[in-house]
């Protein structure tokens, strides 16, 4: 096999279209050696990665690994945009994307948006199982591998230091979360690159156990205020105006996507499961991480696997046996995707990510009119963004429509906000629903640390739990 | 000596008196964090009493069937020791007071609520240079004196609080004056006593404090200094040396070495406050507290202003090297760390980063040992250097 060919069937594999070659072909193979991937990555994601661990056989599917495909070899590009004058901006998971759109049809020319590390994590470990370059290069260049610092803040880094990604007109970083995201952007620019400019958002974690945040004003009002504060900053600084009007159609977009991929999550917990959880994950990657290659594409896929899903279900067609036990799982990520596969393999579903389903309540139009304020009334309504009372209520109410039969936490080793609860949350859940908790320590980004030896006795017995509790 | 060793004392039964004014009907407060003003609580009526414990291995241990196992196991040992039944303290609180900067002290305060104890948050946003950032946390300052007006059954007058500014100032001061004394060669007090004294005075009444603060500088004038001339000067950096949590101080100063100043957010009084005689004290202390102060390792941008601090405090100081005090799996003090590290081979001073997860056995103690006699020596022998 020549090494265009290896390339060509990548992009095949991954729902290029033949009239899409002669522009994607050369573009990928620019963007791959960028990467640090070579012919024999490409190889191993053909031949192994992609087709045991995603449903290449949908449409939709392969449509959608195009999307990321595409997404990151425009990033590759991002030097080039930067040398003719486009503005870079950039974010972190999580955030609501909205702003960071709007910017982008506002000026579609001029502006490049991009939250890189996530693209770059995705790709490189959950296609090529190759993220391990960038971990180590950060790690040996001050983010030390001792602390259990996240990946994705260490690929961030590293994606720089190694001149894969630009430094940005601005890096507009939501510390809504952890603490850790925003500070890595202080550290770059210490520690590496004086023009990695950041404007940095922060909302401290203070409201007691089982507050409803979002029905608290003077906490919606206030981070409104910050993301009202920070976007503003962010167009001044890259010399753009956008109107409210702007960011209402783009929540309108997202809306209307959301409503979509919350179908996909009801026909992902049909019985029998009629896909894999890893296949389906990345389009909820839709609902939080800005594509400046638009996000129409995805939509498109979307479309098509909802078809296709939708024709499963009709035919009872499934991954697992019918009645098979069904978790639901805190987050399943596809840069680590024999996760997933390692329960189906054992029998048991775990169709959907609590993380990114979403409930009866975020489904629900805004209270507010003005776009800052129905932002973060959303934001409030997310069950990882507030406080682990309110967040167990919205868990609990998920495991009830999806009828789930327990729950796994963890896996989140690397994340002092959105992983450091999960034991507390897990006696919640359980003290409420009376059904089996688990917690698997782990890390879904990366898998050195815990490889597929590491966790198989403990995916393995939690399989067997369940398939005994239920006959 | 002796006037430390009697506040340390008087320090030590701080839970017996706390019990006893407590009989008496006295609210006892505890509190976490810097940014929880302490003169708040006095003004208030109430007992405050910090939480700031550390230095073994079994409180953070504790934690982890409840919380994330990477985590601070200074933060997880302010529940730690309770959920082991060996906090004398925290059954007595009628409040705890816990701040909100970080992600480790948000879940501490989730414990706390979840254990049932009666908490209350402080947001502190780190995002500290802006006025919607200060004018949130002053309104946190609002609601507490109102919550401690309610638990302690006091008004909190304009007069009250200034006048527990003032009398904290005094500490504050004295302590201010004590560290002066160190730029001295040899100093005539370490960085082990210097931080041991810091923490009596968070545990004895602010008169006492006040009283043996003045006889301790006095003593330090007089008395020759327990350290040779020659000993290198160090400044020990870090987020936190915990009440209790001595073993690395002293193992420097065991060593050969002095710790002429420190750079540590937690656990230590910061500047005084310098109470306005007339305005609104409120406003001032938050403007004070959030604002005026080096800030800490989380706030951003922070890191600039503190490589400057702490340039500043190696001028004063003549300081011949620097060892960073990291606990294990504190994120953004491992980043700054780096940074730290960067700058200051950039300056040619010689930096050692330590870390510590409270686990001081006999096995740890010894390789932590080596290296730091030989960070000492090697000062030594730059010293010697002609
Ligand atoms: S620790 Fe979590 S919230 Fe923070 S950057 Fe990593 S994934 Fe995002």
């Amino acid at each position: 096999m020549t090494q265009q060919n290896i390339h060509e069937e990548f992009l095949r594999l991954t729902g290029f279209e033949e009239e899409e070659m002669g522009r994607y072909l050369p573009e990928w193979r620019k963007a791959s050696e960028k990467l640090g991937l070579t012919e024999e990555d490409v190889r191993f994601a053909v031949r192994e990665r992609l087709p045991e661990h995603f449903a290449l056989e949908l449409e939709g599917i392969r449509k959608l690994l195009g999307c990321f495909v595409k997404e990151t070899i425009d990033l590759t590009k991002a030097g080039e945009y930067k040398s003719r004058g486009t503005k870079i901006v950039y974010g972190i998971l999580p955030a609501v994307l909205h702003f960071y759109y709007a910017l982008k049809l506002t000026a579609p020319e001029k502006i490049f948006v991009s939250f890189p590390d996530i693209f770059i994590t995705f790709v490189m470990n959950g296609f090529f199982h190759k993220l391990a370059p960038y971990l180590e290069e950060a790690e040996k260049t001050g983010i030390p591998y001792g602390c259990r610092h996240c990946a994705l803040n260490k690929t961030r880094y590293a994606a720089r230091r190694l001149g894969v990604i630009p430094s940005p007109d601005i890096s507009w970083i939501w510390g809504f979360v952890c603490d850790e995201g925003p500070k890595t952007d202080e550290f770059i620019r210490l520690y590496h690159d004086p023009e990695w400019k950041t404007y940095v958002t922060r909302l401290p974690h203070d409201q007691p156990l089982g507050t409803v945040e979002d029905e608290v004003i003077e906490r919606v009002e206030y981070l409104a205020a910050q993301m009202k504060d920070g976007f503003e900053s962010v167009q001044k600084e890259i010399g753009i105006k956008v109107s409210e009007e702007t960011i209402r159609g783009v929540i309108r977009i997202w809306q209307r996507y959301a409503a979509k991929v919350s179908e996909l999550g009801r026909l992902m917990s049909a019985d029998p499961q009629p896909l894999g959880a890893v296949s389906g994950r990345f389009f909820w990657e839709g609902l939080f991480t800005p594509l400046n290659t638009g996000m129409e594409s995805m939509e498109k896929a979307l479309d098509i696997t909802l078809e296709e899903v939708r024709q499963r279900v009709r035919n009872r067609e499934g991954i697992l046996p019918q009645g098979a036990p069904k978790l639901l799982i805190y987050s399943i990520h596809p840069s680590v995707p024999w996760i997933a596969r390692m329960f189906e393999e054992n029998g048991v579903g775990i169709p959907l990510s609590e993380f990114f389903i979403l409930t009866e309540k975020q489904l629900r139009p805004p209270t507010f009119e003005d776009p800052y304020m129905a932002a973060a009334e959303g934001w409030l309504r997310s069950s990882g963004m507030v406080n682990p009372g309110y967040q167990a209520e919205q868990i609990c109410e998920k495991i009830r429509t999806h009828k789930f039969d327990g729950m796994v936490f963890g896996l989140m080793d690397f994340d002092r906000w959105l992983g450091s609860s999960h034991r507390l949350l897990g006696r919640m859940v359980e003290e409420k629903t009376q059904l089996p908790v688990f917690y698997i320590e782990g890390d879904n980004w990366e898998d050195r640390d815990y490889s597929p030896e590491a966790l198989r006795t403990r995916i393995e017995s939690i399989c067997e739990i369940m398939k005994i509790r239920k006959g | 000596m002796d006037e430390l060793e009697e506040l340390a004392k008087v320090a030590r039964t701080r839970p017996e008196q706390l019990k006893k004014r407590k009989d008496e009907g006295i609210k006892i407060i505890g509190y976490v964090g810097r940014f929880v003003p302490e003169e708040l609580i006095s003004a208030s009526g109430a007992e405050p009493c910090l939480l700031c414990k550390g230095g073994q291995p079994d409180p953070p241990d504790a934690v982890i069937p409840y919380m994330l196992r990477f985590m601070s196991p200074y933060s997880r040992s302010q529940i730690g020791y309770h959920l082991l039944g060996v906090d004398p303290v925290v059954p007595l609180l009628d409040l705890v007071v816990v701040q909100c900067s970080d992600c480790h002290e948000s879940r501490l305060a989730d414990l706390f609520e979840y254990f049932k104890l009666p908490a209350v948050r402080l947001g502190v946003p780190p995002d500290w240079k802006k006025s919607i950032s200060l004018d949130y946390y002053r309104r946190g300052l609002v609601r507490l004196k109102r919550t401690l007006e309610n638990v302690s059954g006091g008004d909190i007058s304009d007069e009250r609080l200034r006048e527990s500014v003032e009398s904290l100032d005094k500490v504050r001061d004295l302590l201010s004056r004590i560290r002066l004394l160190r730029k001295a060669q040899p100093p005539s007090i370490g960085g082990h006593d210097f931080i041991r004294l810091n923490h009596a005075t968070f545990y004895s009444d602010p008169d006492v404090s006040i009283r043996k603060l003045h006889a301790v500088y006095e003593e330090l004038q007089r008395r020759e200094s327990a350290f040779s001339a020659d000993a290198p000067r160090l400044l020990l950096a870090g987020h936190v040396v915990a009440v209790g949590d001595y073993t690395v101080p002293k193992l420097i100063e065991d060593s050969g070495g002095v710790i002429a100043a420190e750079f540590l957010d937690e656990g230590i009084r910061h500047c005084p406050q310098k109470a306005e005689a007339g305005g609104d004290p409120l406003a001032s202390l938050a403007e004070t507290y959030y604002s005026a102060m080096t800030p800490p390792s989380i706030f951003q941008p922070a890191w600039e202003e503190r490589i400057e601090h702490m340039k500043g405090l190696i001028n004063e100081y003549a300081i011949d090297g620097v060892i960073w005090y990291g606990l294990s799996f504190e994120e953004i003090y491992d980043l700054e760390c780096s940074v730290m590290s960067k700058v200051m081979s950039q300056m040619n001073i010689p930096f050692l980063k330590l870390e510590s997860s409270y686990e001081y056995s006999r096995e740890a103690v010894g390789p932590l040992t080596t290296r730091v006699e030989s960070f000492i020596e090697s000062l030594k022998q730059r010293r010697n250097r002609p």
